[in-house]
């Protein structure tokens, strides 16, 4: 008798509690409305949903605060490109503006095996970390290959093969999270004028004889690019591409540059072209692989 | 005036002596959290404070009429049924964690919407901070404090009323700001300090929160001296006259 007393008693009481705090609530949520405007929700909706944060805000919702009330320009979300530009331009009544994609570009090539004066390195297995060793690489510049910015995607679009950051041109959305995440600040965003362009694949600033004392393939600083082609600036012992001047239908000079390039440190990036892909497809592609929570490693960063 | 007296060392102790950051421990998230900016932290501060002193009075009423064994209501509706040494048996103190809980979260979507209206600059950099008051250990901490100075305690007469709690909750509400409100100005200043690398953001903000929880510590002690020094000194003549045996201090 006592229990069902109890549990009658328990259940009156709770139930009594609801009631009263649904009042208090619901009259407190029509006493504090808040009138929102309907065409942030429209904004939102049009926008991928993504929360890369590669527009500057936090997240899509910020961002579509922003385009509505502080008349933030509509060509900020790299994810959604063009169309997404379109969609918020008209939603907004404004007149979208051709944006270019902008992608990362890995300013340095040099794999494990062309990477000299390495020591070995037992630490935290971050780049952040690796970082602030000095001599875990004899150069100073490039890609120390922990995979920071593998981590930092959330696409799967880069990773770390054979010790050098590599991007998968056909699934990045340009959020610019790896670029953010590289400590030695060698993934820059280059915008993409053509499905392939051309990019400098070096970082080091140094001159050339300390080149390759570090390095099998890195950057000498002969300026034979400078020379062939007027698209390139040397400086630092480095060329740098100038991509407003950068036109993909004429680029003849600059190919010719490429050629020339002692070190072949000027490559073509961006998606696989056709001469790839058919080159490809000869080999077995491995079968595809389904995560199983037994086997999958844990991607946390820390492994202490 | 012995009533006063213990209002004050109640008031005493949850903002300085005991205070809930400092001494216990809880509350750490919006601690660590909210505090970069002063006027951040102060506006957490109040609505921290108002939930509690919501809270408290909301979780001390329910304790004392309904929850505890033996409390007024919950006897009377058991009489219809039982007869009244059985229903001096039930027990809803088990709810009290659930009902503590609702309160929480139903004063929080209170002040959710009363910021959400009123003070939306506020609102928007309280972020995800504001409906995380819901899940305060702070909060709950200062309940459940009430809760064990009615429940089990077997003299009616020391069993707290509802201005004791509501002492506990506000001016535990306000130590809660004061140690927030420090944190953020030394924060502050920390921004234009050369901070080690590793140290950098939450690291260092809790070591300074432990250097200051140190400084607080000062403070234990005090509420036994302050309640020898008020006791009415008739109390002290009224004591046996007998020496107390030397060398033992009586506590």
């Amino acid at each position: 008798m006592i229990i069902w007393v109890t549990i009658g008693l328990s259940v009156t009481a709770m139930g009594i509690l609801a009631v009263f705090f649904t009042a208090v609530l619901g009259w407190a949520n029509r006493a504090f409305h808040v009138p929102v405007d309907p065409r942030i929700e429209a904004c939102v909706e049009a926008l991928p949903g993504a929360n890369c944060g590669g527009c500057g805000f936090v997240g899509c919702r910020e961002y579509a605060a922003a385009v509505v009330c502080d008349a933030e320009p509509v060509d900020r979300c790299v994810v959604g490109g063009q169309a997404c530009a379109e969609a918020l331009a008209a939603i907004m009544g404004v007149d979208p503006t051709p944006s270019l994609p902008y992608r990362p570009v890995v300013h340095c090539g040099a794999h494990t095996a062309d990477r000299l004066l390495r020591a070995p390195y037992h630490g935290e297995p971050t780049c952040a970390a690796a970082n602030l060793v000095n001599g875990v690489q004899g150069c100073t510049y490039g890609c120390l290959g922990f995979g920071d910015c593998q981590r930092a995607c959330q696409f799967d679009a880069i990773h770390v093969i054979d010790g050098l950051a590599t991007v998968d041109y056909t699934r990045c959305v340009g959020c610019g999270a790896c670029a953010r995440a590289c400590p030695r600040n060698i993934i820059t965003m280059a915008p993409f004028k053509a499905e392939r362009i051309l990019a400098v694949a070096c970082s080091n600033k140094d001159s050339g004889k300390d080149v390759q004392r570090v390095c099998k393939v890195g950057c000498i600083g002969c300026k034979t690019c400078q020379r062939t082609c007027s698209l390139f600036t040397v400086k630092d012992n480095l060329p740098s591409i100038d991509y407003d001047a950068y036109c993909p239908d004429d680029l003849g000079d600059a190919i010719r540059a490429m050629e020339k390039c002692p070190r072949h440190r000027i490559v073509v990036v961006g998606k696989p072209s056709a001469k790839d892909l058919a080159a490809l497809g000869d080999e077995a592609l491995p079968d595809v692989v389904t995560p199983d929570f037994k086997t999958t490693v844990d991607d946390t960063e820390w492994r202490g | 005036m012995t009533y006063l007296i213990d209002i004050l060392l109640i008031a005493l102790g949850a903002a300085l002596i005991n205070n809930f950051i400092f001494y216990y421990f809880v509350g750490i998230c919006p601690f660590i959290g909210v505090s970069r900016r002063v006027e951040m932290a102060f506006g957490m501060g109040c609505a921290v404070t108002f939930v509690m002193t919501i809270a408290a009075a909301i979780s001390w009423t329910m304790t004392r009429f309904v929850l505890m064994p033996g409390a007024p209501l919950t006897q009377w509706i058991a009489g219809w049924w039982l007869d009244p040494q059985t229903a001096a048996g039930v027990d809803l103190s088990i709810l009290s964690y659930i009902v503590y809980i609702f309160a929480i979260a139903a004063s929080v979507q209170f002040v959710e919407m009363y910021l959400r209206r009123f003070f939306p600059l506020l609102y928007r950099s309280f972020g995800v901070f504001l409906p995380l008051i819901t899940t305060n250990c702070a909060i709950l901490f200062a309940c459940l404090t009430i809760m064990s100075r009615l429940v089990g305690v077997d003299d009616p007469a020391a069993r707290w009323d509802l201005g004791q709690a509501l002492v506990l909750a506000i001016f535990g509400g306000l130590g809660f700001t004061l140690a927030i409100v420090i944190m953020a100005g030394i924060r502050e200043e920390l921004e234009a300090c050369d901070v080690p690398t590793p140290f950098r953001g939450a690291p260092i903000a809790l070591i300074v929160g432990g250097i200051l929880a140190m400084a607080f510590m000062g403070f234990t002690g005090v509420d036994n001296g302050l309640k020898t020094a008020l006791t009415p000194p008739a109390v002290v003549a009224q004591a046996p006259p007998t020496e107390p045996p030397s060398g033992a201090p009586t506590p």
